[in-house]
């Protein structure tokens, strides 16, 4: 199978690429009824398969699951998701047949076997629906003519997907519609009513395309998410420990200290993270981030160039032929870090001090949500799409860190986003090494304040809010903040 | 002389610019067992914080503990309302999870919240067993923390407690949940503690309380005012009772004539059967009283009628007329009926402020996520003042007394007038006067055509408008029947 994005001529490239349009809640005024009375079959009972099928089924769908015959007769935990819940389960040639609308969630890895597998089994004129486009971009998966192919993708956990349903709210959620396979227009208007059953029509949805998805979401995960939440995580503690500060004081800090100091950026963005320093420290801070950032653009870069280019998946699909050989070795290697193996402390740290003991941290996160965002602009991502995919997530993996540091985050993101992660820590150490021989703890473990009176000088303040202010990722964060307007309040531990 | 337990002196604490208490002096003496009561926003749950150290006070504390006793020489606070986090910490639960059955644990399990604890506090496992038993707590141990009730939390609670022995235990609304039976059981248990040497603080205003308590006090501008006895305390004032708004004196449009039908009803967590051949008919305009020990299935039967309960689909089960699973949806439901319950109160949106949380009734949300009309802004404003809540409109309300609480959860509940009302046990924690309060709205709003299910159970404190009753017991119908002379009949 060819990479389906390398084999579009360039303006096609650009043109889907260049899909991103938020749309406004009326768009959805027909609600679920494009797939009411239907019958649609999940493939996967997993993390999204569970928490989206009882969410489609709330919502007045007719749901039942499709699972691999070792799972039903092995009792998996697939199959007691399913069962346990009161949905009806069968094997694919039992469900199968009888779908208008199949849903793939299964594990990214697994698709191209399972569409091998379920698609002979698809009724003629059916459609194929995906969480994700690696499938159709990154390993050019054919899918018979007939067949309808659209993408209903939640931009958070399974878990939050069904939390924020019942709460009367919904996740932010990227449609799209394969323009190769939209045989009889129905596409959207499907993608839309699925939208509806999971909720996110409540939370801001973008129309999306599938290639702009995969390109935007893989460039989101593997620099900013992941990649660079984890570089910084380990930085900043072996940084402080070299420099005398307590051990689990300094595991403390930078576990929950990357939520409390992403949860401002979920808000306000980075104006509002900034916003939380000092004028002296912010001012800090912001040479930090240029520096930081002067540093890693060529690294942004080559990995949005492999994305791009198919060398990234071209590898990464060798190691899955592989066993998986380096993602497992990298793996382990991670849950032998100091940072990892260091308990936090039993010692109490206020919300503000989160901010105030650690500047680099935010001048870190700011440098990579900043070149996340451009880098992916300058390739042709339009900035709505790049905003979900660097900005709006991050707090979300943040999270992830706070409850069992990088161990938790590798587990809950997906194979793909830990293959890249490792990719871009491996090579981002290196990089800053130089760097980070000139960093002290006053940027990173005491307060940035202290011994300071915190003068300023005006002309330079200004410049520096102006400049964090007036980033495009600011202006278009402020746009879709609006349509998610619930923000739960900050926390700390 | 004897040393006091405890001497407190000039105990001071105050939130932002509001003081609860002022320089406030108090000796516990061995062989003294306080109740502290009062109205609610008075300041004793910040006092019973205060000794077990979780407030910062300003003032001096000093505790005498016995030094020959075997007991833990310390001060324990078991809170009113309490919050249990998932295996990594989180606490972004929602009152509905219990029912979606996840193969993922998200929480500890009671066996192994209490192993956990016993490693904690050094206790030995095997004497657990007999609280667990005394509890009827045994069935649970497998079971996951999320998947309690909010009676079922208090016991557990509880048990922690009353196996810790500590030397002075402080338990804020000890009764709050608990069934009758439950409540002479604690009351036996907590004699035996005072046996064993421990000293006892009550906060409550419940007058079924155990024989060792020999000392009543409430707080009065932030100090203690000793009283001769429980009858003593003073009570909030009675409400002037206002008109209800006008929108809520129109009659809910309501189609079908049945509201709820079920038949033999079914609901089963693996090998546990929860709730067995239930078969129930509940018609437009009929006021039931349903009730059941804790445990018995009434949270569970009341999930299945509010669109909470992913089994509804396997039953047989009409709701306003149409067959569950036959293409409405839960926002279907939800429109046509308000609920009040513990758990939904328990898990509300901490971040709400009042005018926020009755809004949202609205939307059926939990939280407010849309603008409102001029209009809906209207009935958020007369709501406000039916209930007196005008002036804590922007307030959280998380921080207003629990009987405030509950009316903003009642008056967010029938700001959209649905026809069938759910109220759960919307009195738990609320005091005598309070309750009455509560009871009265609830009578004059179910005077306009409203059909009610109201959960209770202590007889006394009824509406009177109720017609019907069902008993559960063990998950199964124990009685139906219609309530002949009101109140009266089912004293
Ligand atoms: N996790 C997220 O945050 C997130 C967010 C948005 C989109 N997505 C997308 O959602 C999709 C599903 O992800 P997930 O995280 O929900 O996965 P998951 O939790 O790992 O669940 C995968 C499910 O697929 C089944 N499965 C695994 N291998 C299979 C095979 N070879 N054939 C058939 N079934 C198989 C598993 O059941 P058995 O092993 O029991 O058969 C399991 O029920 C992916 O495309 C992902 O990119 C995920």
């Amino acid at each position: 199978m060819a990479n389906y994005f390398n084999t579009l001529p360039l303006r096609e490239k650009l043109n889907q690429l260049g899909v991103a349009e938020f749309m406004d809640i009326s768009e959805f005024a027909d609600g679920v009824s494009a797939l009411k009375g239907k019958k649609i079959v999940i493939v996967g009972c997993g993390a999204q398969g569970l928490n989206q099928g009882l969410n489609l089924r709330d919502s007045g769908l007719d749901v039942s699951y499709a699972l691999r015959k070792e799972a039903i007769d092995q009792k998996r935990d697939s199959w007691k998701n399913a069962t346990n819940n009161n949905f009806t389960v069968g094997t694919y040639e039992e469900l199968i047949p009888t779908a208008d609308l199949v849903s793939n969630l299964t594990p990214d890895k697994q698709h191209s076997a399972v569409i091998d597998a379920v698609m002979p089994l698809m009724k003629e004129g059916a459609t194929l629906s995906y969480s994700h486009g690696f499938n159709i971009v990154e390993e050019g998966k054919q899918i018979r003519k007939d067949i309808t192919v659209i993408m209903v993708a939640p931009k958070c956990p399974g878990s939050e997907v069904r939390a924020e349903y019942l709460r009367g709210f919904g996740v932010p959620t990227l449609i799209a519609v394969h323009p190769e396979n939209d045989p009889q227009g129905k596409g959207l208007a499907e993608a839309k009513a699925y939208c509806v059953g999971t909720g996110g029509h409540k939370a801001g949805v973008l129309r999306s395309s599938f290639v702009a998805e995969v390109k935007s979401d893989l460039m989101g995960e593997q620099t900013i998410l992941c990649g660079l939440l984890q570089t910084g995580s380990i930085l900043s503690f072996d940084k402080m420990v070299e420099k005398g500060i307590e051990p689990g004081y300094a595991s403390k800090l930078v576990q929950y200290g990357v939520e409390v100091i992403t949860e401002a950026l979920k808000q306000g963005g980075i104006t509002a993270m900034m916003d939380r320093l000092s004028n002296v420290a912010k001012i800090k801070a912001f040479e930090v981030s240029e520096e930081l950032k002067t540093i890693m653009r060529p690294l942004f870069q080559k990995h949005q160039d492999d994305i791009m280019s198919g060398e990234f998946s071209r590898t990464m699909m060798e190691d899955w032929a592989n066993g998986d050989k380096n993602l497992l070795a990298w793996r382990a290697a991670t849950g032998e870090t100091a940072f990892e193996k260091t308990p936090a402390g039993d010692v109490k740290i206020g919300e503000q001090e989160y901010f105030d003991h650690a500047v680099f941290m935010v001048s870190y996160i700011k440098a990579g949500v900043e070149l996340a965002f451009e880098t992916m602009v300058e390739a042709g991502i339009k900035p709505e799409s790049a905003y979900y995919e660097s900005l709006h997530e991050t707090p979300l993996i943040a999270n992830t860190i706070a409850r069992k540091k990088l161990f938790e985050m590798n587990r809950v993101i997906s194979d793909t986003a830990e293959y890249g992660c490792y990719l871009f820590d491996h090579a981002c150490k290196p990089l800053l090494a130089d760097f980070m021989k000139t960093v002290d703890t006053d940027i990173i473990g005491k307060n940035y304040n202290e011994g300071k009176d915190g003068a300023v000088d005006n002309q330079e303040l200004i410049a520096v809010n102006d400049a964090i202010r007036n980033h495009p990722v600011e202006k278009v964060g402020a746009v879709l903040r609006k349509a998610m307007t619930a923000m739960k309040a900050i926390k700390t531990a | 002389m004897i040393n006091p337990v405890v001497h407190i002196t000039h105990l001071s604490l105050q939130y932002a610019h509001h003081v609860v208490l002022d320089q406030l002096n108090w000796q516990i003496l061995p062989g003294e067992h306080w109740l502290i009561g009062g109205k609610s926003g008075s300041g004793k749950s910040s006092l019973g914080k205060a000794l077990a150290g979780l407030e910062k006070t300003s003032g001096d504390m000093q505790f005498f503990f016995s030094e020959s006793s075997s007991l833990p020489a310390r001060a324990l606070y078991v809170s009113n309302w309490y919050q249990f986090t998932n295996l990594e910490g989180d606490r972004n639960f929602y009152y509905q999870q219990r029912y979606n059955k996840q193969q993922r644990n998200d929480t500890l399990t009671v066996y192994a919240e209490l192993m956990h604890y016993s490693k904690e506090e050094n206790l030995a496992f095997e004497e657990v067993e007999k609280y667990l038993s005394l509890f009827d707590f045994i069935d649970f141990k497998n079971t996951q923390l999320i998947e309690l009730s909010s009676g079922e939390h208090k016991k557990l609670q509880l048990i922690r407690a009353l196996w810790l022995k500590p030397q002075l235990l402080i338990i804020d609304e000890p009764y709050t949940g608990l069934d009758k039976a439950s409540r002479d059981k604690l009351n036996r248990f907590l004699e035996e503690l005072v046996e064993a040497g421990v000293h006892l603080v009550l906060i409550t205003n419940d007058e079924n309380i155990p024989r060792c308590i020999n000392r009543f006090a409430e707080i009065e501008n932030g100090q203690i005012k000793r009283l001769p006895s429980i009858h003593h305390l003073s009570k909030e004032e009675m409400r002037k009772q206002k008109p209800l708004p006008y929108f809520l004196q129109q009659e809910a449009k309501e189609a079908a004539d049945v509201l709820v039908h079920m038949e033999n009803i079914h609901v089963r967590y693996g090998e546990k059967e929860v709730l067995k051949n239930i078969s129930w008919t509940v018609r437009k305009g009929e006021k039931w009283l349903l009730q059941g020990h804790n445990g018995s299935g009434k949270s569970t039967l009341l999930s299945l009628i509010n669109g909470d309960h992913p089994q509804a689909y396997a039953n047989e089960i009409h709701l306003f007329g149409k067959k569950r699973g036959s293409g409405e949806s839960i926002w279907d439901i939800k429109a046509r009926l308000g609920i009040v319950s513990p758990e939904l109160h328990w898990y509300f949106d901490k971040t709400a402020k009042v005018w926020q949380a009755i809004a949202s009734g609205i939307y059926d949300s939990i939280g407010l996520f849309r603008q409102l009309s001029y209009e809906q802004q209207q009935k958020v404003t007369q709501l406000l003042d039916f209930f007196e809540l005008t002036a804590d409109k922007d307030r959280l309300l998380t921080s207003l007394p629990l009987g405030k609480q509950r009316l903003v959860l009642l008056a967010r509940t029938i700001i959209k007038n649905p026809s069938l009302l759910i109220l759960d046990e919307p009195c738990q924690g609320l005091d005598h006067a309070q309750t009455e309060h509560f009871n009265t709205v609830v009578d004059e709003l179910c005077s306009f055509g409203k059909t009610l299910i109201y959960v209770g159970h202590y007889e006394t404190q009824l509406p009177s408008c109720l017609d019907n009753k069902i008993v559960l017991e063990k998950g199964a119908v124990k009685t139906i029947q219609k309530i002949v002379e009101q109140t009266t009949a089912i004293l």
